[in-house]
């Protein structure tokens, strides 16, 4: 369990944001997927479920998921002729940059999830709505760090926007490959400009703790990604993204911006 | 009668019964109330003496202050050691909360009792108080915190007790006294070194933490390239002209202060502040502004936030909206510039990027999101639409077209606590006319800029 929910974090900093504007969709959800036993707060009791409990049978949904999951089946026998990914050879080879996300209408803010330190008991709220001339995805909220009173937590306050697992037929989890990349570009609202971010920067931290043994980020195998905010600064905040993508930037030739060879600290 | 002989005779009883099981209850029970006559005769008398405590530390000194006196009365008639060394922070707090007062109440402790008994409660206490006596940034109080823990009584000394984590409690609190450190940016000394090594040993768990610690913050020290002093400049101006230069970052932006922050009386009595106001704005901004179709509206808008570490700081913009597509002018290049008659090895105009080969791609196959300029941006003390006139007044001697332009204040009621507790001690030498315009080259006078 621990290693599934490690991630890779970027160094990102908080940003001056220009503009605001009054859409409003969007709840805060669970991050965990059925596998990884959600956070329990110190206090509640543990789920003493069983398993069989816990599944609602539903014949329309069922009948929904069906049509889903075939169609996708489908797409994954049929996209094989085509190319890779359902793209032709050619166009796979020579690809230099890739738009992942792009915020261009309400479906588009499906595939992310809000949450905040409330669900361990904390007090931000964060909200994700459309932006200006629904081009934009626009994050906002309160941050606000004082720690639930219940005696063990000892930090909170943080806010994160996270993109949810591809999947395949028959909740398959799939991966992004981005191996032909090495950057991370990303359209934010600062100052106009793009925000490259070249993996090689990522490290390795579990539950916001830097890990000792270091590893580049295995790009063929990314699940998702994520924005944390969690600065201590409380107040309101914003954040407003147009689209990130991801490109090939020869210029950048370094693979891992931090030591391999020996182990921090030695041991 | 002496304690260890009665600490001997429980362990005794304890024993017994565990072979026995229940008929004993009853002789522990008096073995128990034997056991705590001679404790309350003693209170009763003199203090309570520990078991371990030497008879050195209980000599009362001669020049004892009487904080000093009330804390070794304290310490010695402890029941709850968290509480009393809460009490004991507050009683040194009661007039004055300095980083004196905070050394005093840790060497008062360490003088109290050579043993340093319930350190580990101490240091808990005292970490907690630390930013109540704006010490959480200094390094030498931490070291000095770690110097209470005593030494070398936890350095592991075989390898079955390395093995197993020693003295755990006391080497949870070490990593918590460095986590501390840590949050709050401090990177540790030498000495912080030499003390854990001293305390814990070289390979105990705050020695790695130390290390890691030591690896990671040199790393992360200049991840910003924007970085942000610890102490902003607290005159309302200055922190605007950082702010501004800090979002426009270009060298040619000029900052312009309309006006400066004064409190004039008037005729019948009243006091009339006017706000500090100051905008930047670069040359292209005004080139931009002077092509502006007079016929289409401007905005005011704002106030929107710009967070400076903890600081929240408002700003205003001036801005338009997008040019609809028919409207829009190609704009030809110089002919001058890429003419026949230019030169075929120095070009006055290139289109090459050094960096990128001619096979690059770095274009996105996304739709542009199209947004109309923005003109000039500025801070300002008050968000009313009759102070962010008078910039607007400001800007109209640069760009006399303002003046035909309708602009459309569009003023959202933010929170606007802006630098509430400077504005009151501003010099008279200060006060400067309304319309005075100081111009200013915010590079050179940008001192802040680490």
């Amino acid at each position: 369990m621990a290693v599934s929910r490690r991630a890779f974090y970027g160094v990102i900093h908080r940003q001056p944001l220009l503009f605001q504007s009054t859409l409003k969709c969007s709840a805060i959800l669970s991050t965990r997927s059925i596998y990884e036993r959600d956070y329990r707060r110190p206090g509640q009791p543990p789920d003493t479920r069983w398993p069989w409990q816990k599944i609602h049978f539903d014949f329309s949904k069922g009948v929904e998921g069906i049509k889903n999951h075939i169609g996708l089946l489908k797409d994954e026998f049929v996209q094989r002729w085509t190319g890779p990914e359902g793209r032709p050879l050619l166009e796979h080879m020579l690809e230099q940059t890739r738009v992942q996300w792009e915020f261009r209408g309400p479906e588009s803010l499906d595939q992310w999830v809000v949450s905040s330190d409330q669900e361990i008991g904390g007090h931000s709220v964060a909200y994700i709505k459309l932006g200006k001339n629904n081009t934009t995805c626009f994050l906002y909220g309160t941050l606000c760090s004082t720690p639930p009173r219940d005696g063990e937590t000892r930090y909170s306050g943080y806010c994160t926007l996270r993109s949810k697992q591809p999947l395949a037929s028959f909740d398959r989890k799939k991966h992004y490959d981005w191996s032909s990349f090495n950057t991370l570009h990303m359209r934010i609202r600062g100052d106009g400009r793009p925000w490259m971010i070249p993996f090689s920067k990522f490290f390795l931290s579990s539950r916001g703790r830097i890990q000792d043994n270091q590893h580049v980020l295995w790009l063929d195998k990314v699940k998702s990604i994520g924005f944390t905010l969690g600065d201590k600064a409380d107040g309101p905040f914003q954040l407003e993204i147009d689209f990130i993508g991801l490109c090939n930037d020869l210029a950048h030739t370094e693979e891992f911006a931090y030591e391999l060879y020996k182990r921090n600290p030695e041991v | 009668m002496n304690a260890p002989r009665h600490l001997f005779r429980i362990q005794c009883i304890g024993c017994v019964s565990r072979f026995l099981g229940t008929p004993v209850q009853r002789v522990i029970l008096t073995g128990g109330a034997h056991l705590q006559t001679p404790g309350s005769h003693y209170s009763n008398g003199q203090f309570l003496r520990p078991f371990h405590c030497s008879a050195v530390c209980s000599t009362s000194r001669p020049n004892q202050t009487e904080f000093e006196k009330a804390v070794e009365h304290q310490m010695q008639h402890k029941d709850k050691t968290l509480v009393t060394h809460d009490d004991l922070f507050e009683r040194a707090a009661r007039d004055s909360k300095t980083k004196a007062d905070f050394n005093r109440v840790v060497d008062v402790f360490n003088k109290a009792d050579i043993r340093r008994r319930g350190h580990v409660e101490f240091i808990y206490a005292a970490l907690k108080k630390m930013p109540e006596f704006g010490v959480e940034r200094d390094i030498t109080v931490y070291n000095k915190l770690l110097d209470v823990f005593p030494k070398e009584v936890f350095v592991p000394q075989n390898f079955i007790q390395r093995m197993f984590n020693h003295y755990p409690r006391q080497q949870e609190c070490g990593v918590q006294l460095l986590e501390q450190m840590e949050n709050y940016g401090i990177m540790p000394n030498v000495e912080t070194k030499v003390l854990l090594a001293q305390i814990f040993g070289e390979k105990s768990h705050p020695m790695r933490k130390y290390q890691r610690i030591m690896y990671w913050f040199p790393k992360f020290k200049h991840a910003n390239p924007f970085p942000i002093p610890h102490v902003l400049p607290s005159d309302p101006v200055e922190l605007a002209r950082f702010s501004l230069t800090r979002i426009a970052d270009g060298l040619d932006a000029k900052v312009t202060v309309y006006q400066y922050p004064s409190t004039d009386i008037t005729e019948t009595g009243e006091e009339v502040t006017h706000p500090h106001i100051i905008g930047i704005q670069s040359p292209d901004q005004r080139s931009l502004l002077a092509k502006h179709n007079p016929c289409r509206p401007v905005y005011v808008e704002g106030p929107f936030p710009l967070w400076l570490r903890k600081t929240c700081v408002h700003y205003f913009l001036l801005r338009a909206d997008p040019i609809p597509p028919e409207e829009k002018v190609e704009e030809d290049f110089d002919p001058e510039m890429i003419g026949p008659e230019q030169s075929l090895f120095y070009p006055q105009r290139v289109e090459l990027d050094l960096e990128r080969d001619f096979g690059d791609d770095e274009s996105f196959y996304v739709d542009d999101v199209e947004e109309g300029a923005v003109y000039a941006m500025c801070m300002a003390g008050q968000g009313d639409q009759a102070t962010l006139s008078q910039w607007i007044s400001g800007l109209q001697e640069t760009c006399p077209i303002l003046g035909q332009i309708p602009t459309v204040f569009r003023l959202e009621s933010g929170p606007r606590e802006l630098q509430t507790s400077s504005d009151a001690q501003q010099t008279p030498e200060q006060e400067v006319e309304i319309d005075q315009i100081i111009e200013e080259d915010p590079q050179r006078t940008q001192g802040v800029n680490q």
